[in-house]
């Protein structure tokens, strides 16, 4: 139980003390004082409400694809393929956005979410079947996924959805009613980021207290088990496959109508990827998940402006993303991510 | 034993071994002359793994010696073990399936054409060669080029007792070489084994099977809870002698008696010709019928490996059958999910504890509540409420007084006993109407052996039917009303009444007859 | 197009691919899927515009790219094999790691953001002399052969033998197959995985030497462009096997080249682009329904 509670605790801090080794090598590698520069990083992120506004509005997405991440990552479903779902749900909002007429007003809202969220499950479903029905693995189709997903929406914002009156891989804005409500302007901070908070909440919310969510989490961690207490693995995976792809979509909408009011070649800089990153430091627990989507977006909108103020490159967030990931999947004893297939062991 | 002017190429001298509070080895001696066939025999759980594990260093005895080639040694690992001229075939083979049979075999010792270290060329000529002498000698015909995985499973062996041959092992050590055999192929085996016999190589033979070891051994001793009872020369005894001495006086845990000699409740569960394949090692099943009713216990007995495994999991709905029927309370449930089944009233108690009867990572609360958490109370629609949950699972965990710190605690903070009475507290909660048990009680103490069988014993007496796999023949004796014995895949006897019929049970077990 | 062109072309663009997807295959082969070989032809790509800058040596440059991508292969092998890191989120995370150092170097000591621009940058030097160009058909793909290119075809014919008939090839192979089983010979899985790595980094780092140096001469950010997933996709669609996987190669460098051409056709080249990945999807939906059928036999 203690002992439990320490692993716990070394699984969440080990990444992020490497990360912080890591960048800070790295900083004194350039003569730089690390403990300023993160002094840096911290004030600029969160040392008056406008820059916490901004820190925010940079985390947003990621809120979504973190959760998106965890539902599939605690149910021991390797789904690296939030980033496409995002993408397609984030485009699938936008086209009604700017192609359903505007005077349909408020209710472009729920249009272009619903949309959007099952354009996103319709994505994952995908891999999902294939993993539940013919053990696909996972892993390669929700990737390859990824690609087929740049390569569609990279096509329809270059061709059929082109915007007529801007020059390449943009599509035109959409209608001024459907952007969503800025909370603090003049900060892009939109109403996505509550809309994110529902989310993770609502994720929350599964996890302890529906059956789906606990069924999932059995899943994760024993097949063999659950299939003996009558829970049908090929189900749960295919379902969570689909709650991942709605929350993705979601976030690409939120992403879309929020804040870049139209979709355009570089519409995600890899907000799955870092949504993964988030998902296995805060260990799928909603909480961990709000606090590291607030350090990423820390990061993201410390990361520029300490570029132009103390010249420190922004790449250094990327160092410290990646530092991350590697490190909060190394295991010190622990199982974690590692299927257990439902295959009897030798006795 | 008569003195023998030969050598010892391997044996014992007094082994003991304890895992915890568990005396695995309490005296084995053992003496294995050179140019013999020499078969162990003894129940699952008698010790014979523990050996096996001594003999070959994996292991170190508590007390006692491993004797190899007439001195005592300390042995470090397998690889010593090797180093000294004994290998062991494992029932699990050492071979990567999508390499050839011949990489197989120089794997790890590679003969070159130039010392080039990892990047040395394969002489695969030479290889080919030694492979094609050594399989000759035995009088085995392997082709050498075929991809493992392709190969029948006695080839295999073959490849495996030839790989050792290579390495210069004259003593083999063969875990169960026939469990996974047809009968043809273990007639193949038997005549490579005596021309290995024939040139010189010492051959310790472990089984369960009396006919096999009077048909093959030169030589056999019989392990019973962890000691040597029996040793002898096969000319000197007999077939039922060996048996007897298997499963001759094992104290009984329980003497109570069976309570209904007759049943005449209704039927709960009804087999007819219940067919499944083999599938990835597994025992097939031909044409099962069996019943079992209200109030009865009925026991499988068999030696493991020969289907009853795979029949609970055709009865719970986890293996796939390609014939027959299952009716559960006259409705046929053979189409039926695993859920189904389960709403239906069955119960599972599995065998795997520890992968399949627990989530030993989930908590205890976890672990006592799945699959009731799909209805009231702890779902009503489509919520689920932690209050309900923990209130029905601490229901659970205190009717069968499962002893624990936490509910939150992880189910692996639980002793033996104590985790399978959660299986059951899990598995008897929602009044089922059959419950499979499935090897109920290994690896729990004798405490909780008591409980358990108190447990199946009150459920029968309260009219619920019990389908009872257990390799633990004074256990499945002490608790059936009837007993039906299962060897490789069929049924082949009854037995309606149990106590006193050890000896036909055992009989049946090994030989698949009542001869 | 003519087809001279068209050969050329495929020629030189199927060489980073080729180099990347003969590592991959020969580390997938002992085990370990290797998510990042586009961060090794990355920091390959760099390290060979500063070295062939600062020694005008291409063979340096290429030597000193394979050997950095192969020590960072080896140290990502070590997360994997002994602190057990789960090899698809470590590989993502390698990816963005090293591009971030990359840029943060770019930035920092070069004052650029993007792309470096060297002063003379040697590029690698066409084999045989110009005169081949008078061949009809080949000839021009014979005389752009540079020697990555050559290297990388000769590596495709002998993978095949170096993996079944040298020690460390059956090593590989047994490792990735049954590493229990290599365990139990007493040879050193994991080492022999560390070492699979390594090479897949070598490799790695000739295909972003290749990037670099072939006729760019300057290295960008973006100079991969997703290659070291196509090398993924294509030994993932050959099966691990040299010559498929090469084939596949080819046939990757083939759309990329006609990828601009086919835009004035009126192809999308975006859709173009995703027909690697949508192969690999299908390729690897057929072989898992075809092994379940088989399993149910």
């Amino acid at each position: 139980m203690s002992s439990n509670v320490a692993s716990r605790s070394i699984g969440i801090l080990l990444p992020l003390v490497v990360s912080l080794i890591v960048s800070g090598a790295v900083l004194l590698a350039i003569g730089k004082n690390p403990l300023d520069v993160f002094g840096l990083i911290a004030t600029e992120s969160f040392g008056n409400p406008r820059r916490i506004a901004a820190t925010l509005s940079a985390a947003t997405p990621l809120l979504f694809t973190a959760v998106a991440t965890a539902i599939c990552f605690r149910s021991g479903v390797f789904n690296v393929g939030v980033e496409g779902a995002f993408l397609v749900g984030g485009l699938a909002a936008i086209f009604l956005g700017f192609t359903l007429p505007a005077t349909w007003g408020f209710a472009l809202f729920p249009v272009c979410f619903l949309a959007a969220a099952l354009i996103g499950a319709i994505w994952l479903y995908v891999p999902g079947i294939l993993l539940a029905k013919f053990e696909v693995d996972e892993v390669v189709s929700t990737l390859m996924l990824n690609f087929i997903a740049v390569a569609i929406t990279g096509y329809l914002v270059n061709g059929p959805l082109l915007s007529p009156l801007s020059g390449n891989n943009v599509t035109p804005l959409i209608h001024e009613v459907a952007y969503l409500p800025r909370l603090m302007p003049p900060s892009t901070l939109h109403a996505g980021f509550l809309i994110g908070l529902v989310c993770v909440a609502a994720y929350g919310y599964w996890c302890r207290y529906t059956p789906a969510g606990f069924e999932g989490a059995l899943i994760g961690l024993n097949q063999r088990f659950s299939r003996a207490v009558g829970i049908s693995v090929p189900r749960t995976i295919v379902g969570v496959m689909i709650l991942s792809g709605v929350i993705a979509g979601i976030g690409g909408a939120a992403h879309g109508m929020g804040q870049m009011h139209r979709f355009s070649d570089g519409f995600s800089p890899g907000y799955g990827f870092t949504g993964m990153a988030v998902a296995l430091l805060g260990r799928n627990h909603p909480i961990g998940i709000v606090l590291g989507a607030i350090l990423f977006g820390a990061l993201a909108s410390a990361g520029t402006t300490i570029q132009l103020f103390s010249n420190i490159p922004l790449d250094l967030v990327n160092i410290i993303q990646g530092t991350v990931m590697i490190f909060a999947v190394v295991e010190l004893g622990r199982i974690s991510l590692r299927r257990k297939k439902g295959t009897a062991n030798a006795n | 034993m008569q003195p023998d002017a030969r050598s010892v190429a391997l044996g014992a001298v007094d082994l003991h071994k304890s895992y915890g509070s568990t005396k695995a080895n309490r005296g084995i001696s053992l003496s294995v002359m050179r140019g013999e066939i020499h078969a162990i025999v003894g129940e699952n759980g008698a010790g014979k793994s523990t050996l096996m594990r001594m003999l070959q260093g994996v292991e170190r005895p508590d007390s006692g010696h491993v004797v190899i080639a007439d001195k005592q040694v300390t042995l470090s690992g397998p690889a010593e073990a090797l180093a000294q001229s004994i290998g062991m075939v494992h029932q699990e083979f050492m071979l990567a399936p999508d390499l050839t049979l011949l990489e197989n075999l120089v794997l790890g010792e590679e003969p070159v054409t130039r010392h080039w270290g990892p990047l040395s060329r394969i002489d695969w000529a030479k290889a080919l060669r030694e492979g094609r002498e050594l399989a000759d000698s035995i009088g085995a015909q392997i082709d050498w080029h075929r991809r493992t995985s392709s190969v029948p499973v006695h080839i295999l062996q073959f490849v495996e007792i030839i790989r050792l041959l290579r390495r210069g092992c004259n003593v083999l050590i063969l875990d169960e070489p026939t469990a996974v055999l047809a009968p043809p192929q273990v007639e193949e085996l038997f005549d490579l084994l005596r021309n290995l016999r024939a040139n010189g190589t010492t051959i310790l033979f472990i089984s369960h099977k009396i006919g096999e070891v009077i048909a093959l051994a030169d030589q056999v001793t019989v392990i019973r809870q962890g000691k040597t009872v029996f040793q002898s020369a096969i000319v000197d005894t007999t077939g039922p002698e060996i048996a007897s001495h298997i499963v001759r006086d094992a104290p009984q845990v329980e003497t109570q008696p069976a309570a209904s000699p007759t049943v005449n409740g209704e039927t709960v569960l009804e087999l007819n010709g219940l067919t499944a394949r083999s599938l990835e090692k597994s025992q097939s099943l031909e044409s099962i019928s069996l019943k079992v009713r209200e109030g009865e216990i009925l026991g499988i007995a068999g030696v493991s490996g020969n289907g009853q495994g795979e029949l609970v999991e055709c009865i719970a709905g986890l293996r796939e059958i390609s014939a027959g029927s299952i009716l559960l309370q006259g409705a046929d449930i053979t189409a039926e999910t695993t859920l189904a089944r389960r709403n239906r009233g069955l119960a599972y108690v599995s065998a795997d504890r520890r992968h399949e009867g627990l989530t030993t990572a989930a908590s205890i609360e976890t672990n006592v509540v799945a699959g009731s958490h799909r209805a009231p109370p702890i779902a009503r629609s489509g919520i689920l409420s932690r209050k309900n949950l923990r209130q029905e699972a601490s229901k659970r965990l205190a009717a069968l007084k499962v002893v624990f710190g936490k509910v939150t605690d992880p189910a692996d903070s639980l002793s033996g006993g104590n985790q399978q009475k959660l299986v059951f507290a899990r598995e008897s909660a929602g009044d089922p109407k059959l419950m499979i048990a499935s090897q109920p009680t290994r690896g729990v103490d004798l405490n909780g052996i008591a409980a358990i069988h108190g447990l199946l014993r009150d459920f029968r007496d309260q009219g619920g039917a019990v389908l009872l796999a257990s390799e633990e023949l004074d256990e499945l004796l002490s608790l059936s009303d009837r007993v039906v014995v299962i060897f490789e895949g069929r049924l082949v006897g009854e037995v309606t009444s149990p106590a006193g019929a050890m000896a036909q049970i055992g009989q049946m077990m090994v030989q698949g007859d009542a001869a | 197009m003519q087809i001279e062109q068209i050969l050329v072309s495929t020629l030189i663009l199927t060489t980073p691919i080729l180099l990347a997807a003969m590592g991959g295959l020969v580390n997938r082969q002992a085990g370990i899927v290797n998510i990042g070989l586009e961060a090794k032809m990355l920091s390959g790509a760099f390290v060979a515009v500063i070295v062939s800058s600062a020694t005008q040596s291409w063979f340096i440059a290429c030597l000193a790219a394979a050997l950095s991508s192969a020590v960072i292969g080896w140290l990502f092998s070590l997360t994997i094999t002994r602190a057990r890191a789960n090899m698809i989120v470590a590989g993502l995370g390698l990816n963005i790691l090293v591009a971030g150092l990359l840029g943060f170097i770019l930035s920092w000591v070069y004052k650029t953001s993007g792309t470096l621009r060297q002063p003379d940058v040697v590029l690698l030097p066409d084999v045989l002399p110009d005169a081949f160009d008078k061949i009809p058909v080949i000839g021009p793909a014979l005389a752009s052969l540079d020697p990555l290119t050559i290297f990388a075809w000769v590596t495709v014919f002998c993978l095949p033998f170096l993996l079944t008939n040298t020690r460390i090839g059956l090593w590989i192979r047994a490792t990735g197959n049954a590493p229990h089983v290599t365990r139990a010979v007493g040879l050193r899985s994991l080492a022999i995985q560390d070492a699979s790595t390594a090479f897949a980094g070598f490799f790695a780092g000739l295909a972003g030497a290749h990037l670099a140096l072939a006729s760019l001469g300057l290295f960008n950010e973006g100079l991969t462009a997703g290659r070291g997933f196509i090398a993924l996709a294509a030994f993932y669609f050959g099966r691990d096997r040299p010559i498929q996987t090469a084939m596949a190669c080819l046939l990757f460098g083939f759309l990329d080249t006609t990828q601009i051409r086919l835009q004035t056709a009126g192809f999308p080249p975006k859709l173009i682009g995703m027909t690697p990945y949508l192969m690999v999807l299908l390729a690897l939906i057929f072989t898992s329904i075809r092994a379940q059928r088989k399993a149910r036999l």
